[in-house]
């Protein structure tokens, strides 16, 4: 270890300066606080998948119609009450934990501002689907529509409960803005006063901005927001290309001893969201279903035993391993790993700094997620329809995803049949490499 | 009563040390507490602790941290050796000399 050349030193270099500009953004306190808010919101997103499973296939194999569309009816309400309010429910929270990361003293106050400003900004017109008539639509007034509430609300949701806080939080601190009521006044009655004109500013602002919005433009901020920001993001972050470029930058932070979620918590994870929410109320609704590429075809095809697949090197370490130490790592690290937390790999293996074991670490997700896509688009496995969580075991978690398709956990055995084998060599590597280290460890001492 | 608190990003790996550490402390009659908690739900907790222990995997949670407890208590990044072998032993150890030495 001793003599690095002048490329190994130089390569280490880049590596610390990336892994130090990467922790930087995972710093910054709006895209932590995005992070934050999504999974304080995920097990609603996770309810909405399991009413949507129970719905289109368990329902299904004991129930006909008529009596199966009433019943039906319980999870479609669980989805409206679930994916089809993503964005006004996400409002609130990303206020809520940005005001708390920013320790503002006064978080739900920011949270109902968030809410407020996101209604000021729908359009008062919007085009709805007839009741009495699905393919016919039309406009009408004085409805929040789910289009807007929905999942194609979620970045209008998000930017505009980030900004109305930020600006509520700014004038909040402006001392001439306070009102003061003199002595004799309990401070929790001076403290509501406080929050009012703060309140009436942000509000009124955000309502100047809607009002030029529709009369001038006759569009809105919403609208503006998913056609501009959301949409054109989605299609470029969660095609296969970018979604694996993407997620490998996460893996290779990972190996970094940083969590990936710095990167792929706030590029990718939201928009893969999106995309299941997306596919969810498609299952729900019998139509076609929209993505391909969805967070449930990343967690099942590309996390198996945890961020890198390390599932397989487990295995791979099992049957053909040779060092002890490891051998005892890997059996401690057994039963968290069924349920893809592998931080005891990760850092006790070690895969940290692990040269041996950083390249098949980024490449064995990327081919999981890249065989899924394309036995997906080719029509060998049902598309995931459902959001199974993360730590959902491996087989299972195809299946569910999958909407229960047993062909999903086929392809997740050859993923780790794969896996196992490109393991195997890098391991026996890093086998050889870690026993000769701790033979010097053992000298020194 | 000591506090400790372990943070990472969700929670789950960390609550896997916690349940060794509360073992230790069980066994050795040390008059500790331990908990676990995801990064999103620390900020709740840190005013009634008296150490925040971060991951490895989210050390670069440091600074912020420090900024957050104001300097009432110690902010320590927990060993990436100590936390991959779970050993709670060792964690415990440095957890006591950083809040002796904090003092």
């Amino acid at each position: 270890m001793a003599e690095e050349t002048a490329k190994e030193k130089k390569g280490r270099a880049f590596l610390d300066k990336f892994a130090m500009v990467a922790a930087k953004v995972g710093n910054q306190i709006h895209l932590r606080s995005l992070r934050d808010a999504f999974a304080t919101i995920m097990p609603l997103y996770i309810l909405a998948g399991i009413a949507v499973l129970i719905n289109n296939v368990i329902f299904p194999l004991f129930m006909k119609d008529p009596i199966l569309t009433n019943a039906q009816v319980w999870g479609n309400l669980l989805v409206n009450g679930t994916l089809n309010i993503a964005g006004l429910a996400i409002a609130p929270v990303i206020g809520y934990c940005l005001s708390k990361n920013k320790r503002f003293d006064n978080p739900i106050a920011a949270a109902v501002i968030s809410l407020a400003a996101l209604i000021v900004m729908m359009p008062l017109n919007t085009e709805a689907t007839l009741a009495s008539n699905a393919d016919k639509t039309a406009m009408v007034t004085g409805v929040l529509t789910f289009k807007n509430l929905g999942t194609s609300g979620m970045f209008a949701g998000i930017i505009i409960g980030l900004l109305a806080t930020e600006f509520f939080i700014r004038i909040s601190s402006v001392k001439k803005l306070q009102i003061h009521l003199g002595e004799g006044v309990p401070p929790a009655v001076e403290k509501s006063f406080n929050v009012l004109i703060p309140n009436l500013i942000v509000l009124a602002c955000f309502g100047i901005i809607a009002a030029i919005l529709s009369v001038a433009g006759n569009t809105d901020l919403i609208t503006l927001i998913s056609k501009m920001v959301q949409e054109p993001l989605r299609n470029v972050n969660t095609s296969l290309a970018g979604c694996l470029l993407i997620y490998s930058v996460g893996n290779l932070l990972f190996t970094l001893g940083i969590h990936q979620a710095v990167i792929y918590g706030v590029l990718l994870e939201p928009l893969l969201i999106a995309n299941i929410n997306d596919n969810m109320v498609a299952f729900a609704a019998h139509q076609a279903i929209p993505h391909i590429m969805n967070v449930s075809l990343v967690t099942s095809f590309g996390l198996i035993g945890g961020s890198g697949c390390t599932l397989c090197l487990m295995i791979a370490t099992l049957i053909f391993g040779k060092y002890k130490p490891t051998k005892d790592i890997v059996k401690m690290a057994a039963v968290p790993g069924v349920f893809n937390i592998n931080e005891p790999i990760i850092f006790g293996y070690p895969i940290v700094f692990n040269m041996a074991l950083m390249l098949p670490f980024i490449l064995l997700p990327v081919i999981g997620i890249s065989l899924a896509y394309f036995a997906t688009s080719i029509g060998l496995v049902n598309p995931c329809v459902v959001l199974t969580p993360w730590t959902t075991p491996v087989f299972v978690s195809g299946f569910l995803a999958t909407g229960g398709d047993w062909r999903a956990i086929v392809l997740q055995l050859v993923i780790v049949i794969i896996g196992v084998f490109l393991y195997l060599p890098f391991m026996k590597v890093s086998e050889k490499v870690t026993a000769r280290q701790m033979a010097l460890e053992n000298e020194e001492a | 009563m000591k506090k400790i608190l372990l943070v990472c990003n969700a929670g789950m790996s960390t609550s896997l040390l916690v349940q060794k550490m509360q073992k230790v402390v069980a066994e050795k009659n040390l008059d500790a507490q331990v908990e676990a908690q995801p990064l999103a739900n620390a900020m709740d907790k840190i005013d009634d602790v008296d150490i925040v222990l971060l991951g490895p995997q989210v050390g670069f949670e440091k600074g912020n941290m420090e900024k957050d407890v104001n300097g009432r208590i110690p902010v320590d990044v927990i060993d990436m050796r100590d936390y991959g072998m779970m050993n709670a032993q060792k964690v415990l150890d440095k957890a006591f000399k950083t809040m002796e030495d904090f003092k």
